[in-house]
């Protein structure tokens, strides 16, 4: 397997809507062709589909990969209509499902991104060190913003979704004011960019992510083999990072 | 076994000593601040330092500040002169200043061999690339047989394919480099070069990363018409020719994005 040890922190898998969209064996092809140890998968239609449906569907597409290199995350809803169970029930769920991470989709699902909405479920997931991907958020900084101000002790990793424009602006006053804010790196090529950013903030803050299936997972791992940082702080970016904080997580 | 292990291929170099063993043609470059980003290399002296790192020999750039404010080509010329074994440009076509584009092109050859082209940026400017102030720096280029990188996007009103193909069409002798190759309108960029009369070249900048879509450009128009490109300071050198690499296309064909079109193009030691 190439070194250093890749571990992919934005990928989807699953049928959209309006397209059909890689498995997770053409996943798993995808990570063999170029040297990706693991990934964190979520389910490719979650704007567009219920969260009851696609947290069991990929619960079930991650039944297929018998290697055990992929991670899935499931999808919150507001607490008070009783869609998904408890949180304690929730996340023992998780374990069971090889579920690591949560996200949430609260624009598409119609729903109010605040402690009112999900306080309890977002205190539970703090406590627990329960990562969660704000990928619903890419390029809506306002909302991004007011998300952090109302969460700040739970574990968020920005996940970009199509943006390929430098978000330096946006991102540095998060990455200087929350500790527990991670940025990841799909789409973000600005030159030598990656290094900047782990220099000012530490290496320890940054994630390498593909954005699969629309980005390949090769073109951003020499962005970041090259990135002229020393080979610990690559190793912890490629994938020492994200192991240590899925692994954190204390499901059950 | 991954790309970047496999014995004696581009990959396998790029990944293990950051080079690939060959000049790399960066045929998309800028220059200078802009409004809408953060740049901490934007300037020559930083810019020729990262593709210095992995091998860039050349970058044709335009300058921000000829694009968007108030400066002229001939200053460009003069940064290119910082850096001549590197740095060439093309001069900045703005069709709401004709008087500029004539006074400009009227020097065009003092700023040999540093000006290889002209660039526009139709969509930005608001104007169609059909529309007549735009003639007078196309007669000039297609008289001299000269390159335009013309930015275009796919569903474009201003540069999307067909129009570029009907300018192509009007212009023949012009070479028309397609910057970001009339982005996600695949379809037409195939159109543009197989009904052009040969002289159109789809440019990368903004592909290179994308799943897929550089092996369905060369599966449609053939490697030989493809041209690597970047918009430096905006993307990585590394990231791109990274995707083109990714890619799964045979190492000839990346050979000619990366280098063997821009020398046929241009001429050797162009």
């Amino acid at each position: 397997m190439t070194e250093p040890v890749f571990f992919d922190a934005n990928c989807r898998v699953g049928d959209t809507m309006n397209a059909p969209c890689p498995d997770v064996t053409e996943l798993l092809d995808e990570m063999d062709r170029y040297g990706v140890a693991a990934a964190l998968v979520r389910h490719g239609n979650l704007d567009n589909a219920s969260p009851l449906e696609t947290n069991g569907e990929l619960a079930r597409m991650l039944m297929q990969d018998r290697s055990g290199r992929l991670t899935g995350v499931w999808c919150i809803l507001p607490e008070q209509c009783g869609e998904l169970p408890p949180p304690d029930e929730f996340f023992a769920s998780m374990a069971d499902n090889r579920i690591g991470a949560l996200t949430l989709q609260p624009f598409s699902h119609r729903w109010m991104p605040c402690r009112l909405a999900i306080g309890k479920l977002m205190d539970a997931a703090a406590e627990r060190r329960i990562p969660i991907l704000l990928n619903a958020f890419s390029g809506k900084w306002s909302e991004l913003y007011a998300f952090l101000e109302e969460f700040p002790g739970n574990i968020c990793i920005y996940v970009e979704k199509c943006g390929k424009w430098g978000t330096d602006r946006q991102i540095r006053p998060l990455l200087e004011h929350y500790k527990n804010f991670y940025f990841e790196t799909a789409g973000y090529w600005v030159p030598e960019g990656i290094r900047d950013l782990a220099e000012k903030y530490g290496a320890d803050r940054i994630l390498y992510g593909s954005n699969f299936p629309q980005y390949n997972q090769g073109s951003s791992m020499l962005q970041l083999k090259h990135s002229g940082l020393d080979a610990g702080s690559v190793a912890r970016i490629a994938g020492g990072n994200l192991e240590r904080l899925i692994k954190g997580a204390q499901l059950k | 076994m991954s790309i970047w292990e496999k014995e004696n291929s581009i990959a396998k170099r790029l990944w293990e000593t950051g080079r690939p063993g060959f000049p790399i043609y960066d045929m998309h470059g800028h220059m200078g601040t802009h409004n809408a980003i953060y740049f901490a290399r934007s300037e020559a002296p930083e810019m020729v330092a990262h593709m210095k790192r992995i091998g860039v020999e050349r970058l044709v750039f335009s300058h921000h500040h000829v694009i968007f404010g108030g400066m002229r080509n001939a200053a460009a010329a003069e940064i290119c002169k910082q850096f001549p074994e590197i740095l060439r440009m093309y001069a900045v076509v703005n069709p709401h200043f004709p008087d500029r584009v004539k006074e400009d092109l009227a020097g065009f050859d003092r700023w040999k061999p540093y000006a290889v082209g002209l660039k526009t940026l139709p969509d930005y400017f608001q104007t169609p690339i059909t529309d007549k102030s735009y003639e007078y720096a196309l007669s000039f280029a297609d008289e001299r047989g000269l390159p335009i990188l013309c930015h275009t996007w796919g569903g474009s009103g201003c540069d999307g394919a067909a129009l570029m193909l009907e300018t192509a069409q009007k212009y023949p002798n012009a070479k028309f480099f397609i910057a970001h190759s009339t982005f996600g309108d695949w379809d037409g960029a195939e159109r543009l070069v197989k009904e052009s009369p040969g002289n159109v070249w789809l440019e990368l900048t903004a592909v290179p990363g994308e799943r897929g879509i550089i092996e369905r450009l060369v599966a449609a128009v053939g490697s030989e018409r493809i041209l690597y490109g970047t918009d430096l300071p905006w993307f990585d050198e590394y990231q791109a020719v990274g995707g083109v690499v990714s890619a799964k296309i045979s190492e000839d064909d990346i050979r000619n994005i990366l280098y063997r079109n821009a020398d046929r193009i241009l001429g050797p030691g162009w």
